[in-house]
């Protein structure tokens, strides 16, 4: 139980009010690389990142396969030399599959995180900066929308329309901008009473300084760590919009796409069906978890959610 | 025969020998304390004095085993004879809390915010007596009553939140008392707090441990809370003991030049001589336009019945070239005037007037120029400088902001310019703030409130968060730059001595109200009000000698006080 | 403030946040395809039909009156008729709601009782192996599809070693579910996995916080052990946090839901809500969505009310 002594390494302990001379020179950013650079399951989590990205987008000019005719002749064979994952029911190569519904899973999850998090940012800045009733109403917004879960938003749009690709990246953007909204909010909110902020208006700075010179870069390695986060999220969101059915229509697909197609077939036996995209869903968001986690620490941004 | 002597002959209870200290940091082993030695008798206090990052604190945590998990601690640091450095985590919570006992710093954040303080040091009781839990309970109450918390039964049921800054500094203390230890560690037990509440903990800290032949290890920043209450005193200077020996002698005959240094660099408060006359009041003939002129401001924080009267009815003015210092304890809205003025906080009532014109009426366009004349520093030298700009940014934002016709090379020229003129090196400009040390920052705050020229410099606290030495330093370059260039000046502070020697008019306020205000001679030395007289006898001075007759001079008079109320 | 201000204050914003949310339903109704006539007379309506309809429901009048109308429907608990179960939609759904909100408050209770202590002791033991491992697990639990671990759980847990039943109890009252306990267990598992990932996250963050904070080092210095540290004063400050996150997870719990009633065919609100999606049966699904909602205002509503009462300091409403 000693080790509950140790608080570790919090910032200025001992030293408590007494600057650090320690890292000055250090600037913040070698600072932070170096902190999740010493963070194993990040580092692992940005190689396996790394190695998926290659694997979907390069892979395929190494291992060609066809993903568009039905091949009756090679359906739902077992794993083998020639068949490295083995085929599904139409005959399509599993592996070169997991390529191919790897860059709609990673496609998709990137850019509607990466929209998540631009609306959540700009809607949450404004929110921030803005204050009083503005900043009521917009939160009593926010708080709307996290009331109505994603899931049952998307399977609404799902039995009304069938969007594509891009249609499933606005959708997945605009159900999940919620959390990072919070975030730059809380953020800002800090931020614009900092001193330098105030400096700069009581000189009769405007607002426009203050947000694009001072706020908004003040607040990029939340929005990160926020963005990265927002990824996993999409990517796991994707797999859940193609159980619903929602999402990328045959030929194409996704790995849950792939996933929910393999379902039944689990029961009686080929596992090879879905214990591949199964595992690359699991792996992918784990990784950008893992990342998240680590820039969050290196960047010393508080919280998640 | 003294504390002091009669402590001498004893045998130390608390024995530091050549202790050091490393932390192991992200950047590498830091050395923050090296080669301590020092006792601490029965009955006496040592004052352990010395600027941020001397290690003083260190020591402190080092002697009961607290340092945090970075730290290693080498040499030996013992109590009542038993080993510190190197005990194991449950010998050490035998020891804390029964012979060896802390009182720390922050009041706010020291007590566990979901507990009831009387439950707080209820447990510091049965962790060391085994008395079952009524009994602690009362007793807890009985301490909360010698720590002079009043109604004490109904308080020892309240959460920290419900107390204020000084009762909470009580309870902790309640806690360090309550069995008796043989050693207290108190680790600017005051610094947090408001002059008056600190004389009041002092005068507390003093009642419980003297005749108790309790030995108190004293930590602070404060040459007038040493001479208020130190028997002996050891100064420090990066991480060793510089000086060390009685009171009187180091504070009024230091040898080490480092001692002489920090004594010379305290702002002294100087008071009038018992019987001196008031000095009749020359207002000068034709005062001038004020620059900055409040009237009659009101601000209301919050809505309906929960809203809170920041300030109330509150009239000043600032006059061209001059200074005026606004002074007051925590929340006598200081800062809020300060805001109003500087445009940042919109009156309820009232009315701002900045340069002649009405702040509030004239249009935006106009407002804006207005507020070119406008330099402002605030407090926190960490958060007053935008880390992600470098210091030559930093300082041209106004000319961005008000000079947009300016060219990066005439630009580049005036941050050079005006770095030398706040004594830093033009080669500054290049560099991060966080490479900075606080009072770097702050010149630099300075210069890019001067960079325009403004006919107003308001500075909030500019140097409360800097030691004196770097204290002394700013406050020169700021009475340099106004000689120079005539600026008027509102300065903010809670101390009375700095804005004794640096302002020529001082406005004093509590509550959100103006106590008094007139020139700092008169109402430093004569004050008109209760208030100002028993703020001014609350302020400890360097010299142990006068602070004692004054110590005795303030207990007369609130005696004598409570005497007429009763 | 007061707890009654307080409470009636967030009451207020409770009410606010529901109001926008039938706002967004509105919205969803009129692009329905067909819009509303559609939704409620079904797909095989003629043209004439459905004018006739919108004529006669006031749905070519302008839109605004139309929400008025919709409001004033929804207060009298109308929330429309199922046109392939030919049920009202609210009878439908009280029949529901319960079921479900057995198994979402089993799957937290679960979840949170394994969270709190696992990110407790992955604090104390911060970046030893078990905080790695246990951390590594998290990771892995949050990041797995639910309908991927329920697969994986049936074939471990009912095709491979034959513990417990592959389906959930069956039945339409409570008394039906329960007794087939055993069925219960998949379905709880499969929900409370991601609530312990995220939770021992939550925990394990609020305890170093509060480990490093100033009153945990003025109780050692008062001779405080270590567990008493942990259990007397860091547990109960640690909670508040991890009990005000619990507000905002409510509908993370009720979308989870969705998918395991749906995998272990258990008659709740997730499996009407889905079987409504596949047959467009748009009137359940828009009465679903606002129960849903308004079960996750009040969810959040209690959460804060909860944490009110461990942490007696006067807060401001989360606003």
């Amino acid at each position: 139980m000693s080790a509950v002594l140790q608080p570790g390494q919090a910032p200025g302990t001992g030293a408590s009010t007494e600057t650090d001379p320690e890292t000055a020179g250090v600037t913040g950013l070698r600072l932070a690389v170096r902190r999740f650079t010493r963070n194993r399951l990040a580092v692992i989590g940005l190689v396996v990142v790394v190695l998926f990205f290659l694997f979907c987008f390069v892979g395929p000019f190494l291992y060609s396969t066809d993903q568009t005719h039905t091949l009756l002749h090679q359906v739902n064979l077992a794993p083998s030399g020639s068949h490295l994952l083995g085929t599904d029911a139409v005959g399509h190569d599993e592996l070169g599959r997991l390529m191919f519904g790897g860059k709609v899973s990673l496609l998709v999850g990137l850019a509607a995180g990466v929209l998540a998090t631009v609306i959540g940012t700009l809607w949450g800045a404004a929110a921030g900066y803005a204050g009083g009733w503005v900043d009521a109403t917009m939160m009593r917004v926010v708080d709307a929308g996290i009331a109505i879960p994603a899931l049952f938003i998307l399977l609404v749009i799902s039995a009304i329309s069938n969007p594509g690709v891009s249609g499933l990246i606005v959708i997945i953007g605009f159900v999940s901008w919620l959390v990072p909204s919070r975030l730059i909010r809380a953020e800002t909110l800090t931020l614009k009473n900092r001193d330098y902020v105030l400096t700069l208006r009581a000189i009769g700075g405007g607002h426009t300084r203050a947000i694009g010179r001072h706020i908004l870069p003040n607040s990029i390695s939340t929005i990160v760590v926020a963005a990265t986060f927002q990824v996993a999220d999409a990517i796991l969101l994707v797999a859940y919009v193609s159980y619903l059915g929602l999402g990328a229509q045959p030929p194409a697909t996704d790995w849950g796409g792939m996933l929910s197609a393999g379902l039944t077939a689990a029961y009686s036996g080929r596992w090879w069906l879905i214990l591949p995209p199964g595992l690359a869903i699991i792996l992918v968001v784990c990784a950008f978890n893992a990342i998240g986690d680590g820039l969050r620490d290196a960047f010393d941004v508080r919280g998640r959610g | 025969m003294t504390n002091a002597e009669r402590s001498a002959a004893a045998e130390p209870i608390l024995e530091l020998r050549d202790l050091g200290v490393t932390f192991t940091t992200e950047t590498g082993e830091v050395p923050a304390v090296r080669g301590v030695t020092l006792q601490v008798r029965p009955g006496e206090t040592l004052a352990l004095v010395g600027e941020s990052g001397s290690g003083k604190s260190t020591v402190a945590l080092a002697s009961i085993g607290l340092l945090p998990g970075n730290a290693r601690a080498t040499g030996g640091a013992s109590v009542d004879g038993e080993d510190v450095v190197g005990a194991t985590e449950s010998d050490l919570a035998r020891l804390r809390g029964s012979t060896v006992s802390m009182v720390f710093q922050e009041p706010a954040t020291a007590l566990d915010p979901l507990t009831r303080v009387g439950a707080q040091i209820a447990e510091v009781i049965t962790n060391h007596r085994d008395v079952p839990a009524k009994e602690a309970a009362a007793a807890a109450v009985d301490l909360l009553r010698r720590v002079g918390i009043p109604d004490p039964e109904r308080r020892a049921s309240a959460f920290p939140f419900e107390l204020s800054g000084g009762q909470r500094q009580r309870v902790v203390i309640a806690m360090a008392i309550a069995n008796d230890p043989k050693v207290l560690i108190a680790d600017e037990p005051t610094t947090a707090l408001d002059v008056t509440v600190q004389a009041e903990i002092l005068d507390l800290l003093r009642d419980l441990t003297v005749g108790s032949g309790t030995a108190v290890l004293l930590v602070t920043h404060n040459m007038g809370v040493v001479a208020d209450f130190a028997d002996r005193v050891a100064v420090m200077l990066k991480g060793e003991i510089v000086e060390t020996g009685t009171v009187e002698d180091v504070l009024l005959r230091p040898t080490h030049d480092y001692t002489k240094r920090l004594l010379a660099a305290v702002p002294r408060l100087t008071v009038a001589e018992q019987g001196s006359e008031r000095a009749g009041v020359q207002e000068s003939p034709a005062p001038p336009e004020p620059v900055v002129d409040l009237r009659d401001v009101s601000v209301l924080f919050g809505r309906g019945s929960r809203a809170v009267r920041a300030l109330d009815g509150v009239s000043l003015v600032v006059r061209p070239g001059e200074t005026v210092g606004l002074v007051g304890e925590s929340g006598s809205g200081k800062s809020t005037a300060a805001r109003v003025a500087l445009g940042l906080i919109t009156p309820s009532e009232g009315a701002v007037h900045l340069f002649g014109a009405d702040l509030h009426k004239t249009r935006r366009r106009d407002r804006r120029a207005m507020r070119s004349g406008i330099g402002v520093v605030l407090q926190d030298p960490v958060a007053s400088l935008d880390a992600r700009m470098t210091v030559a940014e930093c300082i041209a934002e106004p000319l961005r902001v008000h000079r947009g016709r300016m060219s990066a090379r005439e630009r580049a020229s005036r941050v050079g310019e005006i770095l030398e003129r706040v004594r830093l090196p033009r080669s500054f400009a290049q560099r991060a703030p966080r490479e900075l040390s606080g009072g770097q920052r702050q010149r630099v705050s300075l210069a890019r409130a001067l960079v325009l020229d403004p006919r107003l410099l308001v500075a909030d606290e500019p140097t409360s968060a800097l030691d004196v030495s770097v204290q002394e330093t700013v406050l020169e370059v700021i009475t340099e730059l106004q000689d120079e260039l005539g600026f008027a000046c509102l300065f903010v502070s809670h101390d009375l001595a700095v804005v004794q020697q640096f302002a020529e008019r001082v406005v004093v306020m509590r509550l959100g109200r103006i106590e008094e205000q007139g020139s700092t001679r008169t109402t430093l030395m004569h004050p008109e009000t209760d208030y100002t007289s028993r703020l001014l006898a609350a302020v400890p001075v360097a010299d142990p000698v006068r602070q004692r007759q004054r110590r005795a001079q303030r207990l007369a008079a609130a005696a004598g006080g409570s005497d007429a109320v009763a | 403030m007061t707890t009654f201000l307080y409470l009636t204050r967030r009451v207020l914003q409770a009410i606010v946040v529901i109001f926008i949310v039938t706002i967004v339903v509105f919205c969803l109704l009129h692009a329905l395809p067909g819009g509303p006539a559609r939704g409620i007379l079904g797909p095989q309506a003629s043209a004439q039909q459905l004018a006739a309809f919108n004529h006669d429901q006031g749905l070519d009048k302008p839109l605004p009156l139309q929400y008025v109308y919709y409001l004033g429907r929804l207060v009298h608990g109308d929330l429309g008729t199922s046109y392939t179960l030919n049920e009202p939609v609210a009878q439908l759904i009280v029949q529901r709601l319960p079921k479900t909100l057995v198994l979402t408050v089993l799957s937290a209770i679960v979840g949170l009782l394994l969270a709190i202590p696992l990110g407790m002791w992955q604090a104390v033991r911060r970046n030893k192996p078990v905080d790695y491992v246990a951390t590594t697990l998290s990771f892995i639990a949050y990041s797995t599809p639910v309908y991927f671990l329920g697969l994986i759980l049936v074939l471990v847990f009912s095709q491979l070693l034959p513990l417990f039943p592959p389906q959930a109890p069956q039945g339409d009252t409570l008394g039906q579910v329960f007794a087939t306990p055993q069925g219960l267990v998949l379905p709880v598992v499969a929900g409370a996995a991601s609530m312990v990932a995220v939770f021992s996250r939550y925990m394990r963050a609020a305890t170093l916080e509060n480990l490093s904070e100033d009153y945990v080092r003025t109780a050692r210095a008062g001779g405080s052990r270590a567990r008493s540290l942990l259990w007397r004063h860091v547990f109960r400050n640690s909670l508040t946090s991890v009990v005000a996150m619990l507000g905002y997870y409510v509908p993370v719990v009720f979308g989870g839901s969705l998918v395991v009633e749906q995998l272990f065919n258990y008659p709740g609100m997730g499996l009407l809500f889905w079987s409504a999606a596949q047959s467009s049966d748009y009137p359940v699904l828009l009465g679903c969505v606002l129960v849903i909602a308004l079960a996750t205002v009040v969810g959040t509503l209690l959460a804060d009310i909860v944490q009110r009462i461990i942490d007696p300091r006067v807060k401001e409403g989360r606003s």
